[in-house]
């Protein structure tokens, strides 16, 4: 027996209650790590953005389209190695097997070499060249949609009326974790000459630039938008990351409630302990008065209440992590990312979150049992005898 | 009682160069309190519990105090024991003077010099036996094997050593009584304070206790100092006081 053996037993003191505090603790864990878990996925694709890229936008809006000629005079800046576009397709299948996707226009020469992070086989981005109605489909895509290489798949637009008929000619598997596995790019070309864009034509939606050198990437937008400044249609350069946040702000709000909710979650979690010790100690007043007339010093009393209060909120917080890389990692994450990549291509709970998660059970129960575990110590030993449970 | 030594040693090594160790009381006497007063307030009402009391108790005695409720005698006991002060008045226990001491030097000095042994018995329920008796020891730097012997020996002492394992719901108010008084001689204390010892126990259990009480004072040479109500149990200390308004009749 040790100092310690006494904590421990007092923790299953009240299976009942210990058992009901415990499971708080997990639900608590597993909810403040999933909303974690979305807000992190949701900007997962703005913190794994690459660096060197640069994004061109209508100074405007990105809903505002830039004349194609842009991009000659984008990639005439000696900082920028290599340049592409597209333009937003906003493809549906008509079978609605997927409620949305991304489809992009993009140029076929250029596309893959600037966005490099969707690897595609050298021979699938030949055929893609000399294929006008060629499509290259994200894998996930391509399992939803039940097509492969050679297949004929037909999607509908929210921007342009009528079927739109590809042919798959490739299928790009993600380099890295967080892009997005449910996107159909197909060539700009094919988009720009049909008579159902004409209100399009000749125009882009955005550039993407990669450049020589990340550290002076503002200089380098600046330098770029230089170039447009006196033209009807001004341009906004920035980083991927300020691009992609810029897809972000319309959940702003929803991220900012988001944030909120999960500290309400650590206080309910801190109110339960405290609710729990604070029962805990009051019963246990008279036997703290014995030990303290016994010879046990205040010090040994703070210990015991706060070591009982961390013991149930570790043993909570450990199978709440636990739980959480079942249910989240193996369980839900997986089936959002093949059902909802657009929004969740990548949906497994970071080991910073688990992390968090568990660093905030052990803090708050410490916190919680502060309050008890100083009064408690303070009693006066003649008071505390006298008390009864 | 040799299978005490190791325990006095143990701990005496601990206490002897305590700076609180103050002058010996005078020859003889274990407790010496002088002009002794404890006033409580309830609001601004003072409640005048003992007044001017004196007390000499003789080490390796035996004493009962008796007298109606609200006379004093808990505040009495435990202003011996170390757990309240007194409002005026000079206390010396064991050769400390204990009202010099700071808190935490009362909590130390209270676990090496003083036994207490409870109405209630104020076991931990959650604790075997023998991880109650052993409880006291804990606060010393006695190692885990030590700490196991010194506990057999205590429960052998109460005749309980076959049931070290047992915890307190297991066992009769009798030998939740027994354990109690192990635990308060497992550190080898001068002084024992006992409260109400058979208050909560049958006819037998406490003439079994009192027995055992008995026993550590005369073989171990314990001094007892015990508050009690019961007639009976008083009859069995060597010495009788009565307490009574406040002061010793």
């Amino acid at each position: 027996m040790n100092l310690a053996t006494y904590a421990r037993a007092n923790v299953f003191r009240r299976p009942g209650r210990a058992i009901l505090t415990v499971v708080a603790v997990v639900l608590v864990v597993v909810i403040f790590s999933l909303i974690r878990t979305a807000v992190a996925a949701w900007n997962a694709g703005v913190a794994e953005a690459a660096t060197d890229r640069l994004a061109t936008r209508h100074k405007v809006s990105i809903t505002m389209q830039l004349p194609r000629r842009y991009i000659e005079e984008v990639r005439q800046v000696p900082e920028v190695k290599a340049a592409t576009w597209a333009n937003w397709f906003g493809a549906k299948d008509p079978k609605e097997r997927i409620p949305f996707f991304a489809g992009f226009a993009a140029d076929q020469e250029t596309w893959f070499d600037v966005l490099d992070e969707m690897k595609v086989p050298p021979d699938q981005l030949a055929d893609w060249k000399q294929t006008a109605n060629g499509a290259i489909l994200g894998d996930l895509l391509a399992k939803t949609l039940e097509v492969k290489i050679g297949d004929r798949l037909v999607v509908t637009s929210d921007i342009y009326p009528g079927d739109w008929d590809f042919k798959v000619v490739g299928i790009y598997t993600p380099l890295r974790k967080t892009a997005d596995r449910n996107t159909l790019v197909f060539r700009w070309d094919f988009l720009n000459n049909d008579p159902r864009a004409a209100f399009t034509r000749d125009q882009i939606g955005w550039v993407m630039s990669r450049i020589t050198d990340s550290a002076h990437s503002a200089d380098i937008s600046r330098k770029i938008d230089a170039k447009f400044d006196e033209r009807d249609d001004q341009t906004l350069t920035m980083s991927e990351h300020a691009f992609q946040l810029s897809f972000l702000g319309g959940f702003t709000a929803l991220l900012g409630a988001f944030d909120i909710a999960s500290l309400v979650i650590l206080l309910i979690m801190a109110l339960i302990l405290a609710n729990t010790i604070a029962m805990s100690v009051r019963e246990r007043t008279h036997e703290y008065g014995v030990l303290r007339a016994i010879g046990f010093p205040p010090g040994h009393i703070l210990g015991f209440i706060l070591g009982e209060s961390l013991l149930i909120a570790l043993v909570g917080g450990v199978l709440g992590v636990g739980v959480v890389v079942l249910a989240i990692n193996h369980g839900l994450g997986p089936l959002l990312e093949e059902n909802m990549s657009g929004f969740f291509p990548y949906f497994r709970a970071p080991v910073s979150v688990l992390v968090t998660a568990l660093a905030a059970s052990a803090g708050l129960g410490l916190i919680a049992g502060v309050i008890p575990a100083v009064l408690a110590s303070r009693l006066k030993v003649t008071d505390a005898l006298r008390r009864l449970d | 009682m040799s299978d005490t030594t190791d325990t006095t040693s143990a701990t005496a090594s601990t206490a002897s160069n305590e700076p609180y160790r103050g002058t010996v009381p005078a020859a003889g006497s274990i407790v010496k309190l002088s002009a002794i007063t404890k006033t409580f307030y309830r609001g601004s009402e003072a409640i005048h519990v003992l007044e001017g009391l004196d007390l000499d108790v003789p080490g390796g005695s035996f004493e009962a105090l008796m007298g109606p409720s609200g006379s004093g005698k808990s505040t009495l006991l435990n202003i011996i024991a170390g757990l309240d002060r007194p409002t005026g008045g000079t206390v010396l226990v064991a050769g400390a003077d204990l009202t010099k001491m700071s808190d935490s030097q009362l909590a130390k000095w209270r676990s090496q010099t003083i036994g207490f042994v409870f109405q209630s018995f104020n076991l931990i329920p959650v604790l075997t036996a023998a991880q109650n008796v052993e409880l006291p020891l804990l606060l010393t730097s006695l190692s885990r094997s030590q700490r196991t012997k010194h506990v057999a020996t205590a429960l052998r002492i109460v005749g309980l050593e076959d049931r070290m394992d047992h915890y307190p719901r297991q066992l009769s108010g009798g030998q939740e009584q027994r354990v109690a008084i192990a635990r308060a001689i497992v550190n080898d204390p001068k002084i024992i304070v006992a409260d109400e010892p058979t208050g909560d126990l049958d006819r037998k259990s406490a003439d079994d206790v009192l027995t055992l009480m008995e026993r550590l004072n005369k073989e171990m040479n314990k001094t007892i100092f015990m508050v009690t109500h019961d007639p009976a149990a008083a009859e069995r200390a060597g010495v009788r006081r009565k307490l009574d308004k406040g002061a010793l009749q």
